[in-house]
């Protein structure tokens, strides 16, 4: 299916079986997460995440 | 003051004569061990039902995915068996030792990390909960001055607390960084199970904080974060990283002959 990018607007192939939490980087630059809301599929840009790992 | 951070693999391999190593250096100077043990709390989450879970990162590490039962069984395996053998070891060679967590005094201040990106079951990016892991983001020396100034040698599990009290697993390579960077060590001994960091097959023998730039691309994903944390280190004020084996006889004079990589300015 094809969301726009909040971002830049511009066309986001999203795969049909994505879930909730799936990323997809856009060629505008920005990561997009995939959310729910109420029952349909839409994209924010990625927020609060942290690269750093316990042990 | 040294700083030896000993990994899980090297207790598992080699804990007697790592102790023993750093029971002989202690009369020339006073020193704080970090130590590691994932390895034996996937085991002992294992014995106690609790199925350990790991995720991958998108830069392909491999990491302990700790949620709330994983937590328990990792605070009773870090601060209870893995702490108290390593401080028992120390004792049984006249040392005067004491072992703590981060969440003592408090020592290691963390936040936890509310989300993580993760590669799933299918192989795409995605962003989970965080789990019970966290970063450290400050350290307070007062309890582990008052235990060095008194000539305690002090053994350090990798657990911190956030603010809002919840004990958290974090990376002990991280913790070793920080508190050589807030107590301005002159030396910190990274005891792994490989000789040192390799590149084009060779241990390199000296790494110039200008040079870790370049050398990042031609490491693993693990040694590349150590690098990255001996380059801060070393901005903060330590003296020196070694990055050596700890499953040799004597870990710490092999590090005073000369080997393992050393970073420096």
């Amino acid at each position: 299916m094809i969301i726009k990018c909040p971002i830049c607007g511009g066309d986001v192939e999203v795969p049909d079986d994505a879930l909730p939490g799936e990323l997809i980087d856009h060629e505008c630059g920005i990561t997009l997460e995939v959310v729910n809301e109420g029952g349909s599929i839409k994209l924010r840009p990625l927020e609060g995440v942290r690269e750093d790992w316990g042990e | 003051m040294y700083v030896i951070k000993v990994g899980g693999k090297v207790l598992d391999r080699n804990l007697p004569k790592v102790v023993e190593s750093i029971s002989r250096e202690l009369s020339k100077t006073p020193i704080v061990l970090a130590h590691g043990g994932g390895n034996v709390v996937t085991e002992y989450c294992r014995r106690l039902g609790v199925e350990p879970k790991f995720v991958t990162s998108p830069e392909g590490i491999r990491s302990r995915y700790t949620d709330r039962g994983e937590l328990e069984v990792y605070v009773m395996v870090m601060a209870g068996k893995l702490n108290k053998e390593i401080v028992a070891g120390l004792v049984a060679r006249g040392v005067k030792a004491v072992g703590i967590t981060g969440a003592d005094g408090p020592t290691l201040i963390a936040e936890r990390k509310k989300r993580i990106v993760v590669i799933d079951e299918r192989g795409r990016k995605r962003v989970i909960d965080g789990g019970y892991t966290g970063r450290v983001v400050s350290v307070n020396s007062d309890l582990l001055k008052t235990f060095l100034s008194n000539g305690y040698t002090v053994v350090v599990a990798p657990i911190a607390i956030d603010d809002e009290g919840n004990m958290l697993n974090v990376d002990a390579d991280q913790v070793a960084f920080k508190i050589s960077s807030t107590l301005r060590v002159d030396k910190l001994i990274i005891l792994t199970d490989v000789p040192g960091v390799f590149v084009d097959g060779e241990v390199v023998k000296h790494i110039k904080a200008d040079e870790v730039g370049d050398i990042l691309s031609k490491v693993g994903a693990g040694m590349n974060r150590k690098l990255i944390e001996a380059l801060n280190a070393i901005r903060s004020g330590v003296g020196e990283v070694v990055i050596t084996s700890g499953i040799v006889e004597d870990p710490v004079g092999e590090v005073l002959r000369g080997n393992g990589t050393v970073v420096s300015q």
